[in-house]
């Protein structure tokens, strides 16, 4: 007789994954902060193994402990013994979402279906643009102020990528299905007219399908594995007819590759999934982009969990930079989570804010006026923290800056 | 257990609240280590200085609870699983570091853990020697309670060699600082008393270690051997040259092919035996003796030999090595990683023999052994869930002890005795030598308020009182 209520459960052969090494414990940002197991990647294991074996109740101290986790995954990319921690926690706050329906509902309400509706984001969208004008901020409650301190300038009137079909005259190497995504589109519009202006500069065609949606991945993190599964599911059928699915979003790329734990047909698009960083790093590699001369300027790289741990994307877009003519400098060896972790920052503002201070000091000590991140929480967390001294951008938008005033500049040498 | 609930509030007005646990949750996930035995926590406790350790040793005290000190969990021995309901001490927000370049010492909080103190002092030149497989993650603390050690403690030796003075908190909270910058202290030498004590004596609260210049060349490389007897005759003539290499380990084809699975570094998975050498020092000096040890194990049938091209690859190497106790969770969910100590010149016997108790007591077996100084670390591989098979494998890890023994070897290496081996400690000391280290424990400790039934097996005083020891401690 089990506890546990969902299907996704973690399973007992997924948690004796786990030999209890406490090789992941100097790797967890929690566990960095407080020194406790119980905050830890192991100690959180163990605490689902004494539920799941009934040792323990699932209490509010259980779900406490779960949700204190950030599933930045950094413990998954140190550990010998392959866990899935991702995974596993996924399934963790599954069960803490079915036993406390009631707790935390509004953040899986949003998660797991106000996302997905554009009208809905374009309706915050709007109110944040509003308040970003006429300097509302304050009167937002104070887990939002931090977000909205970070957000790129928002624009009054909605627009989208979606339907996009470009560079499919002369070619292509592939076609590729871009992820529109939920707030990437409204707010981050320079990020994907970049991406698909430097993709197609490689030779791709870019598609973005018209009835795509959200990825789901802070469904499934926030506990709303069932929308997160039915989100997964319209985005199998969107992408059905590309041979390649790109984000630029780490955190939605991660999540697209670990499409094969949240619906069955799920492998196959995985299998298709790729980082945008990862694709135009090997168009640069293979040729089919160029590599600029030096700028003789610094900018610094912060690695995405998403991105580093949970997909160990590490060198592209260190390349990315260089190509643009940078010298990368390095800000965390540890490559420790920012704090912004999806709703995280919403959610335990304190933590995240300890983090964000953090990540914010190592920039400062690299005294670069550039930080490259490929994650628009990261984005927002940085800029936030960073004020307004250092610029933060996505390294394609960085590169392509780089692409468009070489060729100026070879415009105005030829004219 | 509930918490005596006015134990738990005393606590808390020491510490204040964030500084003591006591629900169920944290009683259970303090309940263990990362060894195989479980123990029973009342309250956890984490104190900032000597001070706070100091009250917590007396509130504990007082209300008559033992006190056991826990630094991450990374020990494999049960030193910081209480035999007994215990006051948990975890030292990992007394991580202060303050260097001393000049003199190359540093005092560090004991929960430091441990790469991060050389990571800290790269930029200086320096590094902390003792780098036990765990070092990503265990603490100073640890180490000054374990002695331990690590694959380059062959050259360098183990933490006692490394530690020039230790603050600590006796059972009547006083705090003590024994040792000093002096390499000879006067007077009685308790420093080397209190590291290895494995927390019976006192809790630790500050240490100062010595620092260690980064060796100005390093080399680093694999060698493959086909035959295992192969791989340990070139163990035995690399030492019998006269070279002292930094480190020399070995690992078998079991264990090299799960680690393999992790690191991806291209490892030789097809030998019976991989050899991690590696020499440092002067580069005329490293170059040399880099070409004896490849000599060497060219002569005796050497299938591959891999020199580290830079550092990335020399790291990669050590990431494989070091990971070896955790990897195995690929094979079987649990694992019971082993630590004895044998002649090296024995090597090939005692792994036949090891190879033999497992295949008597039907389990898989993987080795991971600091050649150079005949430390084994052979992992027993099983499933804790079906019935009996802990029973199997305690019965086969001490066989592997009295076999280590018969070969002139001892008990342990490097982990401690914890609650492990104290039943195991009468196989190499008598009940002479067993009582003298029972009267030293108490000239520090005399009610056993720490760690009691850890180290020393019960009887081990020849005027014993009496006192409670361990129930359910295994072995």
């Amino acid at each position: 007789m089990t506890v546990w209520q969902t299907k996704w459960a973690p399973t007992p052969r997924e948690l004796a994954a786990c030999v209890e090494c406490g090789l992941c414990l100097p790797h967890c940002p929690t566990f960095r902060l407080t020194g406790d197991e119980t905050a830890s990647p192991r100690g959180r294991l163990n605490a689902m193994s004494a539920v799941a074996a009934g040792t323990l109740p699932l209490d509010s101290a259980f779900a406490e402990v779960m949700e204190f986790c950030l599933q930045c995954r950094a413990c998954e990319a140190a550990c010998p013994s392959l866990v899935r921690f991702g995974r596993v926690m996924e399934g963790a706050r599954a069960e803490v979402a079915a036993a406390f329906p009631r707790e935390g509902r509004l953040g899986r309400r949003v998660a797991g279906h106000w996302l997905e509706s554009p009208r809905a984001v374009g309706v915050a969208t709007f109110g944040a643009a509003l308040a970003q004008r006429i300097g509302g901020r304050h009167w937002f409650p104070r887990r939002l102020r931090v977000g909205l301190t970070g957000l790129r300038r928002l624009p009054l009137r909605r627009r989208s990528i979606r339907g996009r079909d470009v560079g499919a005259g002369s070619d292509p190497v592939a076609t590729v299905g871009l992820l529109a995504g939920c707030v990437m589109d409204p707010w981050f519009a320079a990020v994907h007219e970049e991406t698909i202006g430097v993709l197609v500069s490689a030779g791709y065609r870019v598609v973005v399908p018209d009835d795509q949606t959200c990825c789901g991945a802070l469904a499934a993190h926030d506990g709303a594995a069932d929308d997160a599964a039915r989100l997964a599911a319209t985005n199998v059928q969107a992408f059905a007819g590309v041979d390649l699915v790109v984000a630029n979003a780490a955190g939605c790329s991660a999540h697209l590759a670990g499409y094969g734990h949240v619906v069955e047909a799920g492998t196959e698009l995985a299998s298709r999934a790729i980082d945008a960083t990862v694709l135009v790093a090997r168009a640069i590699g293979a040729g089919r982009l160029p590599q600029l001369p030096s700028n003789g300027r610094r900018a610094a790289i912060q690695d995405p969990c998403h991105l580093r741990h949970a997909q160990r994307v590490v060198d592209e877009p260190r390349s990315i930079l260089r190509a643009a003519g940078f010298e990368v400098v390095e800000i965390d060896p540890d490559g420790l989570c920012c704090g912004a972790a999806g709703t995280y920052s919403v959610v335990r503002p304190d933590t995240s804010f300890e983090l964000g201070e953090r990540k914010a000091a190592q920039v400062r000590a690299a005294a670069v006026d550039l930080v490259a991140s490929a994650n628009p929480g990261c984005e927002i967390q940085l800029r936030a923290h960073l004020g307004s001294g250092v610029r933060v951008a996505h390294p394609i938008e960085i590169y392509a800056e780089a692409l468009h005033s070489a060729r100026d500049h070879d415009l105005a040498g030829s004219g | 257990m509930p918490a005596a609930a006015n134990l738990v509030e005393d606590l808390r007005r020491a510490l204040g609240a964030e500084g003591v646990r006591a629900e169920p949750l944290d009683q259970r996930l303090f309940s263990k280590d990362a060894g195989v035995t479980r123990g029973e926590v009342v309250a956890v406790t984490f104190p900032r200085n000597a001070v706070q350790v100091s009250q917590v040793v007396l509130i504990a005290a007082r209300h008559g609870y033992p006190i056991v000190a826990r630094g991450a969990g990374t020990g494999l021995a049960g030193g910081a699983v209480p035999s007994q309901p215990a006051v948990l001490i975890v030292t990992t927000r007394m991580d202060d570091v303050v260097v001393d370049e000049a003199n190359r010492t540093a005092w560090v909080g004991p929960g430091v853990i441990n790469l991060d103190l050389s990571r800290r002092t790269a930029s200086l030149g320096l590094h902390f020697a003792p780098d036990p497989s765990s070092q990503a993650a265990c603490t100073l603390g640890g180490n000054v309670a374990c002695n331990s050690g690590g694959p380059h403690c062959l050259a360098e030796g183990s933490t006692v060699n490394h530690v020039l003075a230790v603050e600590f908190v006796d059972a009547r909270g006083q705090i003590l600082t024994v040792g000093g910058t002096a390499p000879d202290p006067a007077g009685l030498d308790v420093r080397s008393v209190v590291v290895g004590s494995e927390g019976t004596l006192g809790v630790v609260t500050r240490i100062l270690v010595k620092l260690t210049p980064n060796p100005p060349a390093v080399k680093t490389m694999l060698l493959a051997f086909s035959k295992v007897s192969d791989a340990a005759a070139t163990v035995s003539e690399v030492i019998a040259s006269g070279i002292v290499p930094a480190a020399l380990e070995m690992m078998d084809q079991p264990m090299v092919r799960a680690v393999e699975n992790f690191v991806h570094a291209d490892l030789p998975v097809a030998a019976a035996a991989v050899l991690l050498a590696e020499v440092n020092g002067h580069v005329a000096a490293v170059d040399a003796e880099a070409d004896v040890i490849i000599s060497v194990g060219r002569r005796h049938g050497a299938t591959e030999v891999r020199l580290a091209a830079d550092e990335r690859e020399r790291l990669l190497m050590w990431k494989a090595r070091k990971s070896a106790f955790g990897a195995i969770a690929q094979i079987a969910p649990d694992y019971y990683l082993h630590d004895t100590v044998i002649p090296r010149n024995r090597l090939v016997e005692a792994l036949e023999e090891i190879y033999a108790i497992a295949r008597r007591k039907d389990l898989l077996v993987m080795n991971v052994i600091h050649a150079g100084d005949g430390n084994l670390h052979p992992q027993l591989v099983f499933d804790g869930s079906v019935p009996g098979q802990l029973e199997i494998v305690k019965s086969a890890a001490v066989e592997i002890v009295e076999m280590s023994i018969r070969l002139g070897g001892t008990l342990s290496g490097e982990h401690g005795i914890g609650l492990e081996k104290r039943d195991l400690m009468s196989l190499v000391f008598s009940a002479v030598d067993l009582d003298a280290q029972a009267r030293l424990r108490e000239a520090f400790d005399q009610d056993h308020r720490f760690n009691p039934g850890t180290v020393l097996p019960a009887g081990s005083r020849c005027f014993d009182f009496g006192r409670s020891v361990a129930e359910g401690a295994w072995v």
